[in-house]
C-alpha cells in the first residue's frame, strides 16, 4: 500500500469506472490502479474535473500539484473522515506556550543534526575522513539542548546544515559542483536536486500529517504560516537527509543523471522532465524501502515511518507523553 | 465537579438535565473499558482509528453483512445505538468469539441504558455468524452491578489527564491504535 504516482506528461487524469485514467496529449490512456494509492503527484499541465476529486476522496488519495518549474503548488486533500477539535487546541496550546514550543523545536533539530550525520558518518566509514564535520554536527547536537530561544535554534539548525552540507563536494563525482545551498532559483546541479528532492518529502510529508487530525498550519520550529503547511517544514527537515540526500548521492554516484538532464541557463540550473522522473523514480523506490521497527515488530516502508512520526507528535501533544523525533537507528 | 456518583451522573446526562459536567459512555466505550484503558482513553478523546487495520475492516465488513435483513439500528439519543432483532431482541454482532467479555458487557450496558433511560425491558443476544454461535444475554442483578462498577470505571478513566501507560499484551497488535500507541 502507499503507492505514489508521479505524472509528468501534459493531458487530463479523470475517473474511469473504478479506476483513474490518465489520458495524455497524443491520446495515449494508462490506468492508475489507487486502491493502495496514498498520492498523485501532478508535475505536468493536467485537467481534471469534480468527479475525480469526489473518487480519489472516497478512497483518501490526495493530489499534490507542481506548478512552473516545478514547485509544489498545493494539495486537493481528501476530506478528512475525523476531525479533532481537542487535537488542535492542544496543538496551539503547545504552540502558544514558549517553553513548550522550544522543547518541541530542539527535538526536531535534535533529530534533523542526527540524520545529517549519519550520512557523514556513512561516507567516513567508505574513505572519506569527515572527523570534522562529525565533530561539528556532535558539538551542535548538544548546543541545541541548551538554547533558549526559537531563533537560536534555528541558527543551531543552519550552522549544522552548513556543516553538512560542506561535505558533499568532496563526496560528489567530477561534473556535480555544490558549493553551498542555493536556491530561489537553484544555482547548480546539486542544488536542483536538492530542491526538487525537498520538495518531494515536503508533499510526502503533508500526505503524512492528514492522516492525522493534526493541523498542518501550526508548527513549532518554523514560523507558523511562513509557508502553508509549516508543520510539514518542521517535519521535513527530520528526513531529508534520509530521502533528499541519498536518493541524490545514489544517482550521481552511478551517473545516472547526465548533462541533459538538466536546463542550465544564465542564474539558474532546473531538472529537465527526464531527470525529474529519474530522480522521483528513485525516490519513490526509496520510500518503499522497509526497516524493521523497534517497538511495533515488523518492517515498516521509510513513507510510514513519515506516517508515524505524525502519530508521536500528535500522542505527545494529547498525552505529555515524551517526543522523541525520528534518529535513524540502523 | 461535586462528589455524584458517575452512575448518576450518566443518568442525568442521557435525560438531558442540567449537570455540570455531561458524561457518556457509548458501548464501544464498554468493550475498551474491558479490554485496554488506554485504548479507552484515546477513544475518549476522538483520536481517530486506522482505518486500513485488517480488524478493523473485518469488523466493519462483518457488521455490515451479518444478519443484515433481521436487524435494524436503533440510534438513541445519537449517543448509543443498538441493533434490534425482528422479535425485538437487542442483538450485537462480533466477528469472533475471542473477546466475548467486552461484547457481552457492551450488551449488557445497551440493556442497562434501555431499562433505566427508555424504561424498556429487553433481553439481548450475543451473535457470532462466522461461528454460528448465539448467547442470550440478560439484564440481572449481578449483571447491573457490572455495568454499573464499569461506568464508575470508564469516568475515572476518560477524566484523567492522561492516558494509562502503554503495556504490551497479546491483542496489541489487532489493536486499531496499534500503530499510534506504539510508534514511540
Amino acid at each position: 500500500m502507499n503507492d505514489n504516482y508521479h505524472i509528468f506528461s501534459d493531458g487530463r487524469v479523470e475517473r474511469h469506472n473504478d479506476t483513474v485514467r490518465l489520458i495524455t496529449e497524443d491520446d495515449e490512456k494508462k490506468y492508475l490502479p489507487i486502491e493502495n494509492a496514498e498520492a498523485l503527484f501532478l508535475h505536468g499541465q493536467i485537467d481534471f474535473n469534480t468527479r475525480l476529486i469526489s473518487f480519489l476522496d472516497d478512497h483518501g488519495v490526495a493530489m499534490h500539484v507542481f506548478g512552473w518549474n516545478d514547485y509544489y503548488a498545493g494539495s486537493v486533500m481528501p476530506e478528512r473522515g475525523q476531525t479533532s477539535g481537542q487535537t488542535v487546541v492542544k496543538q496551539v496550546r503547545a504552540y502558544d506556550d514558549p517553553d513548550h514550543r522550544l522543547d518541541i523545536a530542539t527535538e526536531f533539530v535534535s533529530g534533523s543534526i542526527h540524520n545529517m550525520r549519519a550520512n557523514v558518518a556513512y561516507y567516513d566509514n567508505r574513505g572519506f575522513d569527515f572527523a570534522e564535520a562529525l565533530g561539528d554536527l556532535g558539538h551542535r547536537r548538544e548546543e541545541i539542548s541548551s538554547v533558549d530561544a526559537i531563533d537560536e535554534a534555528m541558527g543551531v539548525e543552519a550552522g549544522a546544515r552548513r556543516a553538512y552540507y560542506a561535505t558533499f563536494d568532496e563526496i560528489l563525482p567530477d561534473g556535480f559542483v555544490f558549493n553551498g545551498r542555493k536556491y530561489n532559483p537553484p544555482n547548480n546541479k546539486v542544488n536542483s536536486l536538492i530542491s526538487f528532492g525537498n520538495s518531494l518529502v515536503y508533499a510526502s510529508v503533508v500526505s503524512a500529517i492528514r492522516a492525522t487530525a493534526l493541523d498542518p498550519t501550526i508548527s513549532y520550529l518554523h514560523e507558523p504560516g511562513e509557508r502553508r503547511y509549516s508543520l510539514a517544514l518542521d517535519i521535513a527537515d527530520l528526513f531529508k537527509p534520509l530521502l533528499t540526500d541519498r536518493v541524490l548521492f545514489r544517482l550521481v554516484n552511478r551517473g545516472q543523471l547526465s548533462a541533459d538532464d538538466f536546463d542550465t541557463e544564465l542564474n539558474s540550473c532546473l531538472l529537465t522532465e527526464s531527470g525529474r522522473k529519474t530522480y522521483s523514480k528513485e525516490f519513490e523506490k526509496t520510500l518503499e524501502e522497509t526497516i524493521e521497527h523497534p517497538n511495533l515488530n515488523r518492517k515498516v516502508s521509510y513513507q510510514y515511518l513519515l506516517r508515524l512520526e505524525a502519530y508521536k507528535l500528535k500522542k505527545h501533544l494529547l498525552t505529555g507523553e515524551a517526543y522523541e523525533p525520528f534518529e535513524r537507528w540502523w | 465537579m461535586s462528589e455524584a456518583d458517575p452512575v448518576e451522573l450518566l443518568l442525568r446526562s442521557a435525560r438531558d438535565e442540567a449537570v455540570d459536567v455531561s458524561f457518556h459512555v457509548t458501548g464501544v466505550m464498554m468493550q475498551y473499558y474491558v479490554v485496554c484503558e488506554r485504548e479507552l482513553w484515546f477513544e475518549s478523546r476522538d483520536i481517530e482509528i486506522d482505518r486500513d487495520n485488517p480488524s478493523v475492516v473485518r469488523g466493519t465488513q462483518v457488521d455490515n453483512t451479518a444478519y443484515e435483513d433481521k436487524r435494524r439500528n436503533l440510534s438513541i439519543d445519537g449517543r448509543i445505538s443498538p441493533d434490534l432483532l425482528d422479535d425485538g431482541r437487542v442483538v450485537e454482532v462480533k466477528p469472533s468469539s475471542s473477546l466475548i467479555e467486552p461484547a457481552r458487557l457492551q450488551l449488557l450496558y445497551y440493556l442497562w441504558y434501555l431499562d433505566r433511560v427508555a424504561g424498556v425491558e429487553k433481553n439481548g443476544v450475543l451473535a457470532h455468524p462466522r461461528e454460528k454461535k448465539r448467547e442470550t444475554v440478560e439484564l440481572t442483578d449481578e449483571a447491573v452491578q457490572r455495568v454499573e462498577d464499569a461506568i464508575r470505571g470508564i469516568f475515572d478513566v476518560v477524566k484523567s489527564d492522561s492516558p494509562p501507560t502503554a503495556e504490551e499484551r497479546p491483542f496489541c497488535e489487532s489493536c486499531a491504535y496499534y500503530d499510534f500507541c506504539w510508534s514511540c
